[in-house]
């Protein structure tokens, strides 16, 4: 169910732009069919293909260029030769022949039925019996001479009915289970072979349980609520396109080769034609191929030719007066037999009793083959409007040949440009409802009031709006728009008192509403409607209002959205302030100072000068000689490894250095005192 | 016995066949298309196709098919997920509006397309996307002073949109001129919601509002604020289109000419064919897509990379970055990729510059606060997949030998405990050995 409704949604989706009205194939069904189906390679990929591209562009009369032919005929040529190939792949090459008209052998004809006629004998699957009956068909068609028949005609048929199910779809094989309306159609296609075939007549009995069965299949058409109607297919891999294209195809073929009508209800064949034009112009080979081969078989069939209804235009301009006009053509837009456009009845959308128009006939112009109204009446105003046609054939025996839709509903615009007059934005006093200032305003121009307001006074403001033949017009879209400074909108429908449009604003009634904003408010209108020609949108100015204090309960205003590119875009670079360095006293009053604390060492030298000082008393035996010199050379190398210290050794090599050195110290120091200490021992005591 | 084992090794070798969504090939690759009908599969065939020729395998589905599954066995069957089914009511299969949002909340991409009378289980799948249709099941968009001219259409509600994005990478480097038809309903944008981006805008005059009945109060969107097509893209990379139409897709708007109202150009074909596979480009992430590697750093003059940095030290940074293109990877550029030196909050924010051929380069010096810093590059642009990459690095301070050695300034202090050293040792001499 749901699955239906979407579909209807869906196609009344697409068919909103024509409402219900259908138009026959058109030019750009001849240039996407040329892009369609442009050969890769000038080639197709395979010989299916390649019928389906020149039967597309045979019913639009598209003339191709000679190469792909010359090509594709040498394929078509290969396969029909001596080599064995499917019945597939021989059906397709006779069709393709069939349009190209290559250079056959036709000799090799005989082997090729005989084969095909034993394919038909043993088979069991449809597709089989239709491909090979479908080639054998064309064999006889290609080869006026040869002598092809089908021996057992009533047989096959039997057998290809066998397949039949209750409600008219088929089965692709006795054994498959699921019954498809795509194979209803093979089925039709293929036993209007068998009857094409047929050494001796066909019994009618048969030919007339299939035709009940075709009434059967086409009780089961599914109707969208434009008007049309299509084979809906249960099996996935095809669409309802290809289905109800199968069915046209068949149902055409087996009305050709039976005598007698088959009955079937012209209301439903343009059903058929408005489902394969609603679809416009499809994007892919098969479904624009389905569409253009089903329409070609409506076109030109045994059971009813449907009349296409079209309105060049539905949106008429009250200003420029167009003429209404009518197209009536078939499926392919070529021209309908001779019949009168009659306008039934119309009326305005919004009353149904009180017609505008009734029964007039439409001109018909046989040169441009439309047909147009001259004169609409005077009463016509801007709006929307129902018009009612209907279509009659003016031979009778047409109607047996013609099926039409018999009236048709069609809505129609009539635009205009609208009068404004009398616009005036007032500010009033509550109380008294005095006028406190007013401004006039020109709306079709520019305007730029400004205004102040405060909570105790009202904005009126009101206009008047008047269509070309001096109604009243109510347009669907009169909206004014308050925008506060911080974006805040506020949006008031004005409403209209009979004549006149007119909006008043409250402000007391409408502090909370406005969340106590005060500030500015730019003033917007929009007024607009499908029927205007003039619709607008105007800024017309600001009011400035100065509203209370809001109170602590006070709704907030809701928060706005911020623009969320701000959230991109590079951020500012930042570079790190490092720590400033220490502040030093410069240089040279550090070397004056050093200079000046070398200066009590020379003091001290010049002291010692002055002194006398001698080094007489040093030892003059060898040993603690030796010992007095290693003593002073350790103190100097203790006193140089300070001097490293600061110049490049940590405290740990230092604190190891000074260990050794202490202790060496310590030996040769005790060695040297001890001697000094003995000698002047020995001094005193002599 | 032989062929079961065999059997079994290809099939457990099979995931690594597929081509399929990865870090290294970020473009979708299966898509699965759920369909009120396959009539759409015809009616909607022209952008299809375009998906078709782009390499994408589309799986065509009914929205209702009792066999709808996204993922077997934990693993996703699926890259994207295109939803053309405005009117569903409930998927069949497992499907369901958690299966969608969980799809997408692992980086899957998703098309939705509402229409008029969207089921409530789209208008869902687009609220939890930041999006909000019109409650009104009836409302459609009309505008009407930049509607569409129509010979047949007289309603205002084929609207011609030109309110695009300023976008390269969402929209293409090529800028659409022609305007891009739509019919269908409006939504708008959660405010609080910031992943989510207006694409279609609709004009200053619109509204969402039924056509057939008479207005009495005020339509609940108006103006500018009307998205008509949106787009997310999650923090997870997953992208997201939301579309108020479906007929934007179709082949009649694809194919259709297009005449704005109040213009005299009229365009031969309107900007819907370039609008939606511009679009889809970046939704199946065959642009705007980045990688960044090779993130690189030492000190200045060096080329290894250090455990630590002690402060003050100058350093290099670079990094490469590079932009899916659908089939490779090419180099991106840009002037404003910038990296952050960053502990608590960024120390450093350096704008990096660039060769243009992907690399990103920088040099500072390391700040006077030690600690553990990160490299951070947070790189969040407009339609450009963000780039977060961080890496941390420890900042140490001086060791005691790092200090200056010889401060002029102390010289005195040296001076004065040498000269005394020296006093001492002629001192020793002089009083030991004197006479």
């Amino acid at each position: 169910m749901a699955r239906n409704l979407g579909f209807l949604v869906l196609f009344l989706s697409l068919s909103l732009c024509e409402a219900a009205i259908f138009r026959p194939i058109t030019d750009s069904h001849r240039s996407a069919a040329l892009e369609i189906f442009a050969p890769v390679d000038r080639s197709y990929i395979s010989l299916e293909e390649t019928y389906e591209a020149l039967r597309t562009f045979q019913v639009l009369g598209i003339k191709k260029a000679a190469d792909i032919n010359k090509e594709t005929c040498s394929i078509v040529v290969e396969k029909l030769g001596p080599s064995s190939s499917s019945p597939k792949d021989l059906f397709y090459a006779l069709r393709v022949n069939s349009i190209l008209k290559c250079n056959i052998n036709v000799d090799n004809f005989e082997v090729i039925t005989s084969k095909l006629q034993a394919v038909v004998k043993d088979a069991n699957s449809l597709i089989d019996l239709y491909y090979s009956i479908g080639s054998l068909a064309l064999i006889k068609d290609e080869d006026a001479g040869s002598n092809v028949h089908l021996g057992d005609a009533d047989g096959i048929f039997h057998s290809i009915k066998a397949l039949s199910q209750s409600d008219g779809r088929w089965r692709y094989s006795s054994s498959g289970a699921e019954s498809s309306t795509f194979a209803a159609g093979l089925a039709l296609e293929a036993l209007a072979g068998v009857v094409l075939l047929a050494s001796s007549e066909v019994d009618q009995s048969m030919i007339g349980t299939v035709k009940n069965d075709i009434m059967k299949l086409f009780d089961s058409l599914e109707r969208y609520n434009d008007g049309a109607f299509y084979f809906d297919e249960k099996l996935e891999h095809q669409g309802p396109l290809s289905a109800t294209a199968s069915v046209v195809r068949g149902v055409t073929a087996f009305a050709a080769v039976t005598s007698g009508s088959l009955n079937l209800p012209g209301d439903k064949i343009v059903g058929l034609a408005n489902f394969f034009l609603g679809i416009g112009v499809p994007g892919t080979a098969k479904d624009l191929f389905d569409q253009i081969d089903s329409l070609a078989c409506l076109e030109n069939n045994r059971f009813f030719i449907p009349l296409i209804f079209s309105l060049p235009a539905s949106v008429h301009s009250l200003t420029t007066r167009d003429r209404l006009k009518v197209k009536v053509n078939t499926v392919l837009g070529s021209n309908s037999p001779p019949l009168t456009v009659k306008l039934v009845k119309a009326f305005s959308s919004g009353s149904k009793e009180t017609p505008i128009v009734e029964n007039k006939e439409l001109k018909f112009d046989p040169e441009s083959s439309i047909h147009s109204l001259d004169i609409l009446p005077k009463t016509v105003d801007v709006g929307k409007y129902i018009f009612v046609f209907e279509v009659v054939l003016h031979d009778p025996e047409h109607k047996k040949i013609y099926a039409t839709e018999g009236q048709y509903q069609v809505p129609m615009f009539f635009t205009g440009v609208i009068k404004i007059n009398s616009a005036e934005i007032v500010v009033l006093d509550s109380d008294l409802g005095s006028i406190e200032t007013k401004q006039k305003l020109d709306l079709s121009g520019e305007t730029d009031v400004s205004l102040s307001a405060n909570h105790l006074q009202k904005l009126r403001l009101s206009f008047l709006l008047t269509t070309p033949l001096g109604h009243v017009f109510k347009p669907h879209q009169v909206v004014l728009k308050l925008r506060h400074e911080t974006k805040v909108e506020h949006i008031f429908v004005v409403g209209n008192s009979g004549k006149q449009f007119e909006i008043v604003l409250d402000f007391l009634s409408l502090v909370e509403k406005f969340y106590y904003l005060s500030g500015r408010y730019d003033i917007q209108l929009t007024v607009g409607d499908a029927a205007m020609e003039n619709s607008f949108l105007k800024a017309l100015g600001h009011v400035e209002l100065d509203l209370p204090e809001p109170p602590e309960k006070a709704t907030r205003p809701p928060p706005q959205r911020v623009d969320p590119c701000s959230r991109y875009g590079s951020k500012q670079e930042i570079t790190h302030i490092f720590r400033a360095p220490e502040k030093h006293p410069p240089k040279e009053l550090a070397f004056t100072f050093l200079g000046l604390t070398v200066l009590p060492f020379i003091g001290f030298l010049i002291g010692l000068l002055c002194l006398r000082v001698n080094l007489k008393n040093f030892p003059t035996s060898a040993v603690s000689s030796t010992f007095a010199v290693l003593f002073h050379v350790g103190i100097t190398s203790v006193l140089l490894l300070y001097l490293l210290f600061w110049l490049k050794l940590d405290l740990f090599t230092t604190l190891k250095a000074l260990g050794f050195l202490g202790a060496f110290l310590l030996f040769v120091g005790h060695r040297t005192l001890s001697h000094l200490a003995s000698a002047s021992a020995k001094l005193k005591s002599s | 016995m032989a062929k079961f084992l065999f059997f079994i090794t290809f099939v457990s070798l099979l995931p690594l066949f597929g081509s399929s969504f990865s870090s290294e090939n970020p473009t979708d690759r299966r898509i699965l298309v759920l369909l009120d009908d396959f009539a759409i599969k015809s009616s909607h065939s022209i952008f299809f196709k375009t998906l078709q020729t782009r390499g994408f395998e589309l799986d065509f589905k009914l929205a209702d098919d009792p066999k709808l599954t996204l993922q077997r066995y934990g693993q996703y069957l699926y890259d994207g997920l295109i939803i053309f089914s405005p009117t569903i009511e409930r998927f069949g299969g497992s499907l369901d509006l958690a299966a969608v949002l969980d799809f997408v909340d692992s980086g899957h991409d998703l098309i939705v397309a509402a229409d008029a009378s969207a089921s409530d289980l789209i208008r869902d799948i687009a609220t939890e996307c930041g999006v909000e249709f019109d409650e009104d099941p009836t409302a459609v968009v009309i505008d009407h002073t930049s509607y569409a001219v129509s010979e047949t259409e007289g309603d205002h509600t084929l609207i011609a949109g030109d309110d695009f994005i300023q976008s390269d990478v969402i929209l293409g480097r090529k800028i659409i001129e022609t305007p891009v038809l739509f019919q269908g309903v409006g939504h708008t944008l959660n405010p609080a919601n910031n992943l989510v981006l207006k694409v279609l805008s609709a004009s200053p005059s619109a509204y969402s509002a039924n056509p057939k009945s008479k207005l009495s109060t005020p339509p609940s969107l108006t103006g500018s604020t009307i998205s008509l097509v949106s787009v997310v893209q999650a923090r997870n990379n997953a992208r997201v289109l939301i579309s108020g139409s479906l007929s934007l897709f179709s082949n009649r708007f694809l194919r259709s000419g297009v005449q704005k109202a109040g213009s005299s150009i009229k365009f031969e074909k309107s900007g819907n064919e370039l609008f939606v596979t511009e679009l889809s480009k970046w939704i199946f992430h065959e642009r705007g897509h980045l990688k960044a590697v090779n993130v690189r750093h030492h000190k200045v003059g060096e080329s290894d990379e250090p455990a630590i940095y002690r402060i003050n030290d100058d350093l290099e940074y670079s990094v490469e970055v590079y932009e899916w293109s659908g089939s490779s990877w090419e180099p991106y550029t840009a002037d404003d990729v910038q990296v952050q030196f960053y502990m608590m909050s960024p120390y450093v924010l350096k704008t990096l510059s660039t060769d243009g051929k992907g690399r990103y380069f920088t040099t500072f010096k390391v700040p006077d606060v030690y600690g553990v810093f990160q490299f951070k590059v947070e790189y969040q642009r407009l339609g450009y997949t963000s780039l977060s990459l961080s890496k941390q690095i420890p900042v140490r301070p001086f060791k005691h030998n790092e200090y200056e050695r010889f401060i002029t300034t102390a010289f005195p202090y040296y001076g004065a405990s040498f000269s005394t050293m020296a006093g001492f040792f002629i001192f020793t001499m002089v009083y030991l050995y004197n006479k």
